[in-house]
């Protein structure tokens, strides 16, 4: 008996789960409640390593998870429904839901928060990027096509707007000024300087 | 709440001003305590009534706090996402459990989510069984206000079969 148990032992210290002892032909009492502890740790080591091996390869669905009372497997059971929650968690992120956080995971936790924070905030600045480039198009857009100008006075006439009704001519500085973020500050060209002192002196 | 009242009537308002009452000792009480009384409570109703309906009204309580816990502390207009989201914040703020979604299949209503560190089993010494009854129904009664629709829950991996972890299978029942 003793032969057969270091056996099976050295057989798990190489990594592999040796075959059940049988116990039929076991007439002691002892050894026969040794080879059945033994057989329900290889039992238990069996489901672990069946349960294991294909989660560290990245399996999470269809995998049969330890039995309850299994303790040996429990800590994979916990490890299992993490990477679930996980996996969950990152697909929501994935449809553009920054609501989510990972709570009490360690590193995962800071790690994977701080990467959901990080796509808000950036997701946020592309949009404020988007929003201010919208809006200069706009006013582009507004400034483009046939301005009806006063060929006298050279007031611009507003869009849609009655000709006939004086009001709606309004000045080039205020027409422009209202459309985009172009200032204007006065002055006089030298033909009118010359025109000015003509006139006035 | 008076004896004579049906469990149907309980409000909040029941509850009462706990930090009128307790300026001195707070709101809060240990977990020992918390599971003393519904233990004993449980115990008292397996004694009485059998294992059958004892666990039956533990699941029945706890759905109708599930229901008034989500009508009081939950915002049951969000979308899915942004409500589970909501809901794992507040039950881990009122130190109830860390909650995780591990699926969620809102066509055919099911859903796969663990509470770790939770009130009611978290290291218990193993007993064979699942044990959150009451767990049970206050998921139930959650899901069902948030969705409308009726939820059977069940336990399906709990600390005290020596798992480590409570996994609660959700299932949702259309019309």
């Amino acid at each position: 008996m003793m032969t057969e148990v270091c056996h099976k032992l050295h057989t798990l210290l190489e990594g592999k789960v040796p075959e059940l002892i049988p116990t039929d032909h076991l007439a002691d009492t002892d050894e026969r409640r040794l080879a059945q502890l033994l057989n329900e740790l290889f039992a238990y080591l069996q489901e672990v390593q069946e349960f294991i091996l294909p989660l560290s390869q990245g399996t999470l669905d269809k995998i049969q998870p330890p039995r309850p009372r299994n303790f040996l497997g429990s800590p994979f059971k916990e490890l299992h429904s993490r990477l679930l929650h996980l996996t969950w968690q990152a697909n929501q992120v994935a449809q553009g839901d920054y609501s989510q956080r990972i709570d009490f995971m360690g590193d995962f936790s800071e790690a994977f928060n701080c990467m959901i924070n990080s796509l808000d905030r950036h997701e946020r600045e592309l949009r404020g990027r988007i929003s201010e480039l919208q809006e200069a198009l706009d006013r582009i857009t507004q400034l483009e096509g046939i301005l009806p100008i006063c060929m006298s006075c050279k007031r611009i006439r507003l869009e849609d707007t009655d000709p006939r009704q004086q009001a709606n001519w309004v000045a080039v500085e205020s027409y422009i000024s209202k459309r985009t973020k172009a200032m204007f500050s006065h002055g006089l060209c030298p033909e009118c300087v010359e025109r000015y002192r003509a006139e006035n002196f | 709440m008076s004896v004579e009242q049906d469990k149907t009537r309980f409000t909040w308002q029941n509850l009462g001003d706990v930090n009128l009452g307790r300026p001195n000792l707070g709101p809060m009480v240990p977990v020992t305590v918390y599971r003393l009384m519904q233990f004993t409570l449980w115990d008292v109703l397996v004694a009485e009534l059998g294992n059958e309906q004892a666990n039956d009204i533990m699941v029945k309580a706890g759905k109708l706090a599930g229901t008034e816990f989500c009508r009081t502390m939950l915002n049951t207009s969000l979308p899915f996402n942004e409500f589970i989201a909501q809901l794992q914040r507040v039950l881990r703020e009122q130190s109830i459990g860390i909650l995780r979604l591990e699926r969620a299949d809102l066509e055919t209503l099911q859903f796969t989510l663990t509470v770790a560190e939770d009130l009611d089993c978290s290291g218990l010494p193993c007993t064979d069984e699942v044990v959150c009854r009451y767990d049970e129904g206050f998921i139930a009664g959650l899901l069902e206000l948030y969705t409308g629709k009726p939820f059977s829950v069940k336990e399906i991996d709990c600390w005290a079969s020596g798992d480590r972890v409570c996994r609660f299978s959700a299932q949702g029942i259309r019309d």
